[in-house]
């Protein structure tokens, strides 16, 4: 590694002092972790049983008085071997352990096996099924992203927005039980297809959401966004510049609120996005106030598809048919659907036989959380928390 | 993007590789013993983000998966390459700090090293699994697991 | 003997004040959040859930006094009453109407902040002795805090003394008896607004609620300084911060408020401590409200504000206040 580049202090090092390797672009430090042997600095746990780890995070922090030193994410605490235990589910069995991995916005998840097997085994998937598919993933999105804005409040101390922002999460939960029979393990979406029509009547409760989405979203806005306190807590506040960003392969809103427009439903158009008109808001300092406009603008959308979604349903069947006891051609795939946190995709490998060879979860989150060391070095504790809770993790995700 | 462009892209880095076009999309194998040189050399030819490595048990050795993408032009390349079990492939952290997580994770769910990870310890699991994504390594139920008892 | 019954009646009255307080403000706190937060609130004990308190009081008084064996012992056990007798002497000067006071001072205010700066001693102590880092940070941040905060609270106080010419609680009241242009009451919160604001914020920052409650910090540091205390050390020490905020509250109708006197009309003698704690009511409301909806500071942020702008400005209030006064009084 002697000869890449030397820079910065490391030039004037003395003579025969030996450099150390250039470091990659978008990285301060090397991500060695939590220096543990550091006695004259503070190691402090946070977490597991933490109230803002959003989970069974544990972070482990070396502390300088309040100044954060170094910050290393350990994980594995929600860890149930998904990967492992989908090697012996058949193929219309998985929703049932997908929606236990990312189990705030489970359909994404869903989808993206479904796509994975239906490339696989080459089955096509009738007009309406798609876009149903697309209906409820944007509904999860908005019930994710609400779950995200209020817990960030929280974050910062304000209690107040996380439970007006429930109210509204409860009316698309009801929804999404109408449809799939349970508020978010919902395993509906099949490969071929949904396991069932859009009931009756559902119309009129997702209309009454549209009609006060954007209104109540926008009080929350002005509690939360309008307040000087919040603002100063969000802004230039664990900033991730843009390469930084890709450096840990992040994806989803925190990559697109360093200013990358990258957002898959527009990149690689799946289900019915081809053919909505939606916008991809974007950031431009990469800060957690950046992630919050991002974010609530993104509902915003969400809600704009909604719409669209709604107007335009097709009629139709609802599912292909596809044979109980799959069994798709030996082969390998990737599939991939942007998840509210990111892109969530399954790569799938088959050998013929009834139970996936291997199926990997390329969560969003994980790769999100990868920043952490980077994030939260040189910040203050609540600095922490705030950087923390603007990735928008989800353990059940990043574990699985 | 073909495969084969992506293996003269190696080529003109020195690195052998066998390019092939498969339904996943473009599919380059080569030695894991070059697949840190392969993954810089990408890096500079505009494969900036780095999505997922994966290893599977493949019945007679551990097959890592790299996946990358250009996300300017859109176009995804997976790396693969074979250790054996108990193997080693370098770590790759230098190109893309995003794999720091998964070398950890694939290390202790498949039983393989990454020499030069700078923080190698276990991720998902505690001292004493098994390295569970090994198809010899059975899915039990919580009544058979035993951890060793000191 | 009737001076020792006076001060065992003093005495009792002033405990009974301060658990009926204490149990009242939970209840308060609990129901004004609840109706903020578009929840409901206690509504399971007693009518309208009105003995949930008290029930979680005889909860904390029956529970097992438990302490972590790494805590120092001397000092975990005496921490919750540094916090708390301050709290309780600082009701001596409150005076509820003319006659009804328990003890009455020259120097109300001053006695009022001189005893509640001992609190972050105890609470200083209290998280030292938990042997434990998040009480630790959470106690340090509580002593920088409250030291940041008294200077502006007592220079705000500065502004309404020096209008009443005296330090004397009933003396500051009877100043503000009576009205301007003969519609707009005589209270101090009119030509002192500067003075209220920064008493309002600073009294917000002592008795460490939300915009400034970085001790507790729930989502930062799970509990602050009371991390590991339990049944009624915790008890005491959550009793404190509510009778704090009957104080702050109390102080600031005192000073800017008129005391227990209606606006416009006089105040019969029986009437003025229902008036004056119904003001003090009042205040709390609007110090719950702003703790249901306001985000908290960052620790930096808290000072530097403090620091920079609060004292800064109060200083310059008390001069400027200094001189309108003089020139008005000659």
């Amino acid at each position: 590694m002697s000869d890449e580049p030397v820079t910065g202090v490391q030039s004037i090092l003395p003579e025969g002092t030996q450099p150390t390797p250039m470091l990659p672009k978008g990285l301060k430090r090397v991500p060695s972790g939590v220096d543990q042997l550091a006695t004259e600095h503070l190691i402090l746990n946070v977490g597991p049983q933490h109230p803002s780890t959003h989970g069974v995070l544990h972070m482990l922090v070396e502390l300088d008085g309040e100044e954060v030193i170094a910050a290393e994410a350990d994980i594995g605490f929600l860890h149930r071997g998904i990967e492992k235990l989908a090697e012996s589910r058949r193929y219309h069995q998985m929703g049932t352990i997908l929606d236990r991995a990312d189990y705030v916005s489970g359909f994404h998840t869903e989808t993206a096996f479904a796509l994975a097997t239906e490339k696989l085994a080459e089955i096509e998937v009738p007009r309406k099924a798609s876009w149903i598919r697309s209906l409820v993933m944007e509904l999860n999105r908005c019930a994710s992203h609400y779950v995200w804005l209020g817990p960030v409040g929280m974050d910062a101390g304000a209690m107040a927005p996380f439970l007006y922002l429930m109210r509204e999460r409860e009316m698309i939960l009801d929804v999404l039980e109408a449809i799939s029979g349970s508020r978010m393990m919902f395993n509906y979406v099949r490969p071929g297809g949904v396991v069932r029509d859009l009931p009756a009547g559902i119309d009129a409760p997702l209309r009454a959401w549209l009609a006060i989405a954007d209104k109540y979203l926008g009080e929350t806005e002005d509690l939360l966004g309008g307040n000087e306190i919040f603002r100063a807590r969000m802004k230039g506040v664990g900033v991730i510049a843009p390469e930084t960003a890709l450096a840990f392969g992040m994806s989803g809103a925190c990559l697109r609120s360093s200013g990358i427009d990258f957002d898959l439903r527009k990149a690689r158009p799946y289900c019915a996005y081809g053919e909505i008109d939606f916008d991809v808001p974007l950031g431009t300092v990469g800060d957690a106030f950046d992630r919050y406009k991002v974010r609530v603008e993104e509902i915003h959308q969400s809600v704009r598809i909604v719409r669209q979604l709604l107007d335009g349903m097709p009629e139709g069947e609802h599912t292909s048919k596809v044979a109980k006891a799959l069994r798709p051609p030996a082969g390998e795939v990737y599939a991939a659907v942007e998840s509210p946190r990111g892109e969530l995709g399954i790569h799938l490998i088959s050998d013929g036989g009834p139970t996936p060879y291997r199926l990997r979860l390329r969560s969003p989150a994980y790769y999100n959380l990868g920043v952490a060391d980077e994030l939260l070095a040189g910040g203050l504790i609540a600095d922490m928390i705030v950087s923390l809770g603007s990735l928008d993790i989800v353990l059940g995700e990043i574990d699985r | 993007m073909p495969a084969q462009r992506v293996a003269d892209i190696l080529a003109a880095a020195g690195v052998p590789s066998a390019p092939s076009d498969e339904l996943l999309g473009a599919v380059v194998r080569l030695e894991a013993s070059r697949v840190a040189d392969a993954l810089a050399a990408l890096l500079a030819e505009g494969f900036d983000f780095f999505l997922d490595l994966f290893g599977t048990d493949t019945g007679e050795a551990i097959e890592l998966t790299y996946h990358v993408r250009a996300l300017a032009a859109l176009d995804d390349v997976f790396l693969k390459v074979v250790v054996p079990y108990d193997g080693e492939a370098p770590s790759v952290w230098r190109s893309y700090p995003a794999v720091l997580h998964a070398e950890r994770e694939a290390a202790e769910l498949l039983g393989v090293s990454f020499p030069g990870h700078p923080n190698p310890k276990r991720l998902l699991t505690t001292e004493g699994c098994d390295p569970f994504l090994r198809k010899s390594v059975a899915v039990r139920s919580a009544e058979e697991v035993r951890l060793p008892r000191e | 003997m009737s001076l020792f019954l006076a001060i065992l009646l003093r005495f009792v009255g002033l405990v009974a004040l301060l658990l009926v307080n204490g149990v009242v403000l939970i209840y308060m706190l609990r129901k004004v959040l609840a109706r903020l937060h578009l929840r409901i609130g206690p509504n399971r004990t007693g009518p309208w859930g009105l003995l949930q308190t008290t029930a979680d009081v005889a909860k904390l008084l029956t529970k097992e006094d438990l302490r972590a064996t790494p805590t120092d012992r001397l000092l975990f056990n005496t921490a919750p009453y540094l916090v708390f007798v301050p709290a309780f002497m600082a009701y001596i000067p409150i005076a509820l109407s003319p006659v009804l006071v328990a003890a009455h001072l020259d120097t109300g205010p001053l006695f009022v902040f001189a005893v509640l700066s001992m609190v972050p001693l105890g609470v200083v102590m209290a998280g030292w002795a938990s042997n434990s880092k998040w009480s630790l940070i959470g106690g340090m941040r509580a002593a920088g805090l409250q030291i940041a905060y008294e200077v502006p609270l007592l220079l705000s106080a500065l502004g309404p003394v020096m209008i009443a010419g005296s330090l004397d609680p009933l003396r500051i009241v009877a100043a503000q008896s009576g009205t301007w242009l003969g519609f707009i009451p005589r209270w101090f919160v009119l030509p002192q607004i500067v003075a209220f604001f920064i008493y309002a914020i600073a009294s917000q920052a002592e008795t460490q609620q939300t915009p400034f409650d970085m001790s507790e910090a729930e989502s930062e540091l799970i509990c602050g300084f009371s991390n590991e205390y339990g049944g009624m050390r915790f008890g005491f020490l959550y009793l404190a911060e509510f009778s704090n905020m009957f104080i702050a509250s109390a102080v600031g109708t005192l000073l800017f408020f008129g005391g227990w006197q209606l606006p416009w009309v006089a105040t019969p003698l029986w009437l003025a401590p229902i008036v004056f704690i119904v003001k003090v009511y009042i205040g709390i409301y609007f110090m719950m409200w702003a703790r249901g909806s306001l985000p908290r500071f960052r620790m930096d942020q808290l000072l530097g504000f403090a620091w920079k702008v609060l004292i800064p400005v109060s200083l310059v209030w008390v001069v400027l206040s200094g001189v309108v006064i003089r020139l008005v009084s000659r």
